[in-house]
């Protein structure tokens, strides 16, 4: 359903870039052959079960683990006992392999058990005995910010931390930015929006559960398969958390079931590992459904207090915004989604005057991490609605309004990013056009039914970080890539390899891509934040760039001409310019590797190095992105119908546009489209996981609901393609983008149908049905529904 | 635990003997008994249909099935679909479209779809959607996946009437 | 013994539940495994109705009424051409449970030995005055819905005891519709409402059962008595609404708050009134 490629396929030269190449692995996963985590086995290998924590917050004071020991089947038991004291994190190092002393939340994994079969593990668990001190518990940020409130960390202040994260008490950490004179600017604007805005925590629900499996080999070695991101972060846990030497682990990774930011950083690798360290044997740990849920991570509840003032042109001259997050028992990706909220809040506008703070509170409750937007669909669900109110306040179009404010080519991001490529105001024109906003109005609702268009921009990062790529030139002249970049499904393997074939000119057919393996790939800190194709992609053209380099300097040599007298053709040939002379790779590889230099291995590497902070520009205190990234812009009007007698809202179609600079491949940027709106609708409109008191009340997918085939609408997908000058080809990232603007556009569509505000996350049947009603008492029968 | 008893089960056309706990599930046995893992667990609570397989030719959630309830009946998983034209139509299609992601769906996503197709042969939009509401997939929002079994459930009807044509 | 034992005949399941005493009958399995998967319960053996033969088919019962085996799939009594008219909630309200896959295991029997609450069966049969018939080592016994379910999740059946048919009575013309609201497809109702029409003429009437907010189905002849005649008087409709409402004893829970229930009650019968009489 691509509507506007912008490069049409006749104008590409090369032969990979831009096309719509199906991903290398489809068939094996078409014909069910593709092997996930749970489905590896090793000879010898045992089950592992977990046993998770009853309280929410309470000190350990013994084990007894005799009964389980005896039981059936059954070859080890760890606990905290068994387990160095080391701590892993990515931004704090605050979290054990197993609790260690102390249990943070309920579920926390407390003790383990391998065993023969699954059911004898399941069945051992429950025979562990431990003795608890309880402790009160904090379930709220606003509790653990109080005086005398019970601390989680007592040793906070030790911890090793990557910033300054001002941590204190269970304050884990504190950013503020800001830029202009926020405080007086309120004096300049004509008209002021104030609100405070509250998100529920969202599961990831990969279908894949999160799983591990681990041997020892003879000499101590360890080697680790599992479900995730990063075979480098997995190792980084995994060394950190049972403290040891990196060269002491190998990290590799089976096809993965997808991750959206729970598999990025550690779930049960760590006790894997130990427990495969205390038996010997490989041992196989795969969480169930209601594990996945209790112990692994989720979205932040957010709680975001946002001002924004406009003069009486509708042109934005300031925004605060304040928000408080819950962290969960530890850290986790908690400060880098707080900084990035806040880097966010502003949305792509212009506004002079800006300031963002924020606090993230540690409470006894599952951690909260990495989710695809990072914290950035919250924000942009507060500042996306204050946009319309200020819009309807003028009585401007809310499309025109965005187009007054937004971030123009040139322009930089609060607080000092640069943005180079920007492609906002085409994907407002695109989304604008094909969802037929200008005559929004005239479409009439279905009998019993009432129906309204809203819509949201947004703008997302690509970077962060290091990554490095190796291309070898094989012997018949065909090409072996490996980046160690864990591809979880969104098609990494197929994008780089074409990045990989358009650098060499040769068929993608003719690029193998290596697994990640952290014995044999380069270092590549993750699939995460939107930056495979980008931070990876660029490697991989650097390292294809390195292995035309040696192969021009052979042909020379071969040829007997300047190398810069050769140029690359299509095909993997290296020719005399003008001239009908030329060599297939396969020719100068074999003189490579039999005759003259060694075979041809080339390689890149780089860290995204651009400040995030501009000191000249802005103020800023504990920011966890010292540098960041460039940045993707996206637009999205949705159609939102709402049931008159329920309250029920349902988005009946839906428009978006996102620039990726330039589509390496067309129809997986569609797809990332496609998936992300669905996960931002389900968000907006039933996800919420739910705690009573301690307890996770709705673990399951019976009572935990994600969208299905029959509630999402027909989605238009539409690419813009502004090439980011060093981006590969131009390509920038696709992966979170098409999420963030899906709860504030389906917001702005049911305020124009109810009537607003809805503040609150999911905009359940209950909360539409209230604003309706409130508003029907308000209004004679009958008028609500001019929509 | 119940303990272990011998069933005996129709497999993708096979006779297989197997030794396994009496309360094992279908999903069980397939996966950790006779190594056929295209059926995926993804909730083992019959909500997410990675584990759909179909027995006696009606698909069902491998993981509320259990193994002896499987007796004298015929089981077929994805992989007993390797010569079924209907099925190759089906992943053909699911490979050009993008209707595959991580893949973990897939293949529930395909057993639920060849049924399907074999009961409607043309089946709409809202007819697939529906169908297929009880596959959950997390990450294509499903556009690709409808797709997909269109184009295949139509060029399953242009083959059929073609045949149809020959014959007359 | 196997652990799944599969009798051919209602008297061979009898039998064998009385003489193991942990043991549970099995439908389709799509609660019961689920049960069993999450270590729920514990059982000596599940007993299979599946080979029954006695358990299936639909047709017309001894009183004039319709008869549905106790081991009918959702799949089979929604494609069930005969049920329509007033019966045409019955077939709607199948079509609305779960998903494809899942209503080809999940039964009539099962789900009503079940009695989940929000479970889509038991308003319409509440609605249309059908009775559960039960066998089990005393013989055969009769209940009317609201005798057999006695509370939250807990029934009039007897260990030992088996589901075996539901018996409708006389459908009418109806028409009936049964309308759910829930947060997904294929979730369970947070609210719904069965609705049916006797009679064609001005002083026509409905019969209406109200589901998932409460122990049972909320159902009041005395309010549908005093609504007859007046179906298209807003006022009584509104009397009828509040009656119901005022009887429900609905829970928070993730589907939705009691308050919500509440207020969906008398906005969902109105419309389920208006589906029957036509009226906008
Ligand atoms: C994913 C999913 C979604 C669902 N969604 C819905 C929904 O939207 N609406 C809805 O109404 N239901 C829903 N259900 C319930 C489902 O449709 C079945 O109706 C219900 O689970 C009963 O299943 P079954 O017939 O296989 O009975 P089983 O699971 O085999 O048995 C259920 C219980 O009844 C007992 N039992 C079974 N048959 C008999 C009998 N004849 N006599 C006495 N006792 C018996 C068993 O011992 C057990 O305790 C859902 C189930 C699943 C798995
Ligand atoms: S594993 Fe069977 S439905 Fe999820
Ligand atoms: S492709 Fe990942 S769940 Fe469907």
């Amino acid at each position: 359903m691509s509507i506007a490629v912008t490069i049409p396929p006749e104008k590409l030269t090369g032969t990979a870039v831009g096309k719509s190449t199906p991903k290398l692995e489809n068939r094996e996963k078409v014909l069910g052959r593709a092997e996930y985590i749970d489905d590896l086995y090793r000879p010898g290998m045992l089950h592992a079960a977990i046993l998770g924590s009853p309280h929410a917050h309470a000190r350990i004071l013994s084990y007894d683990v005799s009964q389980a020991l005896a039981a059936p089947g059954v070859v080890a038991v760890i606990t905290g006992d068994d387990v160095p004291d080391g701590r892993m994190g990515a931004f704090i190092k605050d979290e054990h392999a197993l609790a260690k002393g102390k249990v943070l939340y309920q579920g926390e994994p407390v003790a383990a058990v391998a065993a023969e079969t699954l059911e004898q593990a399941r069945a051992a668990v429950n025979l562990i005995e431990v003795e608890y001190e309880e402790l009160p518990a904090v379930l709220s940020p606003e509790e653990g910010l109080a005086p005398d409130a019970p601390i989680l960390h007592e040793n906070l202040d030790a911890y090793f931390k990557v910033f300054d994260a001002g941590s204190k008490g269970n304050l884990c950490s504190r950013t503020e930015l800001s830029e202009g004179d926020v405080d007086s600017a309120w004096a300049e604007c004509a008209v002021v929006v104030e609100g405070e805005y509250t998100t529920e925590p969202q599961a990831h629900v990969a279908i894949e559960p999160c799983g591990a499996l681990a041997e020892v080999d003879a000499q101590g070695r360890v080697t680790l398969w599992s479900a995730n991101q990063s075979v480098f972060r997995v190792q980084a846990n995994v060394c950190e958390s049972l403290n040891l030497p990196m060269s002491r682990l190998r990290s590799l990774t089976p096809r993965v079931g997808a991750g959206f930011g729970n598999k990025m950083e550690a779930h049960v690798q760590p006790l894997t590992v130990a427990l495969a360290m205390k038996t010997g044997r490989p041992v196989k740990c795969i969480l169930t459904r209601e594990e996945d849920f209790e112990i692994v991570r989720a979205r932040h509840p957010f709680k975001v207090r946002m001002k924004t003032g406009a003069d009486a042109q509708g042109r934005l001259i300031a925004r605060d915004c304040e928000v408080l997050l819950d962290c969960g028992a530890f850290a986790d990706d908690s400060p880098g989604v707080l900084g990035y909220a806040l880097l966010m809040s502003g949305g792509p506008y212009r506004i002079p005057n800006q300031r963002a703070r924020g606090k993230l509170v540690y409470t006894n409750k599952l951690r909260f991490g990495a989710f695809r937007g990072f914290g950035n669909p919250q924000v942009g669900f507060a500042g996306e609605q204050q946009i319309d109110q200020i819009a309807r306040k003028l009585g401007i179009d809310p499309i025109e309004m965005r187009r007054r404010n937004m971030l123009r080519e040139g322009d930089g991001w609060f607080a000092g990013p640069k943005v180079a490529s920007n492609g906002l105001a085409r994907c407002l024109d695109a989304v604008e056009a094909a969802s037929g906003w200008a005559r929004r109005d005239a479409i009439s609702a279905a009998p019993g039914k009432r129906r309204g268009k809203g819509i949201a921009i947004s703008a997302h990062i690509s970077g962060l970080l290091g990554t490095g790529a190796i291309v070898r030139m094989l012997e018949d002249g065909t090409i072996a890539l490996n980046t160690g970049a864990t591809d979880i499904g969104q098609g990494s393997d197929t994008v780089l390899a074409q990045i990989c074939a358009e650098a060499l000119q040769v068929p993608v057919e003719m690029v193998s891509v290596a697994s990640p393996d952290t014995d044999g790939s380069p270092y590549n800190w993750g699939t995460t934040a939107s930056r495979v194709t980008y931070t990876t992609g660029r490697a991989v053209a650097g390292a294809a760039r390195d292995v035309l380099r040696q192969a021009m300097d052979h042909a020379a040599e071969m040829l007997d001409v300047p190398v810069d007298q050769l140029e690359l053709r299509e095909g993997g040939r290296i020719a005399v310019k003008g001239a009908n002379v030329d060599l297939p790779f396969a020719a100068i590889s074999a003189r490579a590797h039999w005759a003259k230099g060694g075979p041809i291995v080339g390689s890149h590497s780089l860290v995204f190095d651009e400040p995030t902070h501009d000191p000249k520009r802005a103020i800023a205190l504990g920011l966890p992105f010292p540098r960041i990234g460039v940045f993707s812009f996206g637009a999205v009007v949705v159609d939102v119908e709402v049931d008159e007698v329920t309250g029920q809202p349902r988005v009946a179609e839906a428009w978006s546009a996102i620039d990726v600079g330039r589509a390496i491949n067309p129809r997986l940027v569609d797809v990332q489209i496609e998936g992300g709106f669905v996960q931002g609708m389900g968000f907006a409109l039933y996800e919420a996981m739910v705690w009573d008191g301690a307890r996770l009340v709705n673990p399951s997918l019976m009572d935990y609901k994600i969208p299905t085939s029959a509630d999402t609408p027909p989605i238009h997908s539409i690419i813009v393609e502004d090439p980011e000058p060093n981006g590969p080809f131009g390509a920038k990232g696709a992966g979170e983008i098409g999420l963030n603007p899906v709860p504030a556009a389906i917001a702005n569509a049911l305020t124009q149908v109810v009537g607003g505000p809805l503040h609150a996350l999911p905009m359940t049947p209950e909360r539409v049905l209230d604003q309706m009603t409130g508003q029907a008492d308000e209004q004679p029968q009958g008028q609500g529904d001019e929509a | 635990m119940a303990g272990k008893e011998v069933f005996a089960l129709q497999i993708n056309g096979t006779r297989r003997e197997i030794f396994a706990p009496g309360d094992a599930t279908l999903l069980d046995v397939l996966r950790d008994d006779l190594a056929l893992r295209a059926a995926k667990r993804g909730c083992n609570q019959g909500v997410c249909g990675a584990c759909t397989v179909m027995v006696d030719g009606v698909p069902v959630r491998g993981c509320l099935t259990l193994a002896g309830a499987c007796t004298g009946r015929e089981v077929t998983t994805l992989e007993g679909f390797a010569d079924d034209a209907a099925m190759q139509a089906l992943q053909e299609a699911m490979i050009l479209s993008g209707g595959v992601q991580c893949g973990f769906c897939t293949s529930g996503m395909l057993i639920t779809a060849r049924d399907l197709v074999a009961q409607t042969p043309v089946p709409d939009e809202p007819a697939i959607r529906s169908a297929l509401s009880g596959n959950l997939c997390r990450c294509t929002g499903y556009v690709r996946i409808v797709e997909a079994v269109t184009d295949a459930a139509l060029q399953l009807a242009r083959q059929k009437d073609t045949k149809r044509e020959a014959v007359e | 013994m196997s652990f799944v034992v599969a009798p051919q005949t209602v008297d061979e399941a009898i039998a064998f539940l009385a003489a193991n005493p942990d043991a549970r009958p099995m439908a389709g399995g799509a609660s019961l495994v689920a049960m069993k998967n999450a270590r729920l319960i514990e059982a000596s053996h599940f007993v299979s109705l599946a080979r029954i033969e006695a358990l299936r088919g639909i047709g017309p019962s001894a009183a004039g009424g319709l008869r549905i085996g106790g081991m009918m799939h959702h799949r089979q009594i929604a494609e069930c051409a005969d049920l329509t008219g007033g019966w045409q909630m019955l077939r709607q309200a199948a079509g609305l449970i779960a998903n494809r896959v899942v209503r080809n295991m999940g039964t009539i029997g099962g789900a009503i030995a079940n009695a989940d609450p929000a479970a889509d069966y038991l308003p319409v049969l509440a609605c249309a005055g059908a009775e559960v018939e039960l066998v089990g080592p005393d013989g055969l016994r009769r209940l009317a819905v609201a005798d057999y379910l006695v509370d939250w999740y807990e029934t009039a059946l007897e260990p030992g005891e088996i589901v075996t048919a539901i018996e409708l009575p006389a459908g009418g013309d109806g028409p009936s519709v049964y309308r759910k609201l829930a947060r997904t497809p294929g979730d369970y109702a947070t609210v719904s409402v069965a609705c049916a029409r006797e009679g064609a003429g001005p002083d026509s009437s409905v019969r209406v059962a109200v589901g998932a907010c409460g122990p049972a189905p909320i159902r009041d002849r005395d309010a549908e008595a005093a609504l007859a005649g007046r179906l298209h008087d807003p006022a009584a409709i509104a009397a009828f609404c509040a009656t119901l409402a005022e009887q429900a004893d609905p829970i928070d829970d993730v589907r939705g708050s009691a308050a919500y229930r509440l207020k969906l009650i008398p906005r969902m019968v109105a419309a389920a009134i208006r589906d029957v009489t036509g009226d906008r």
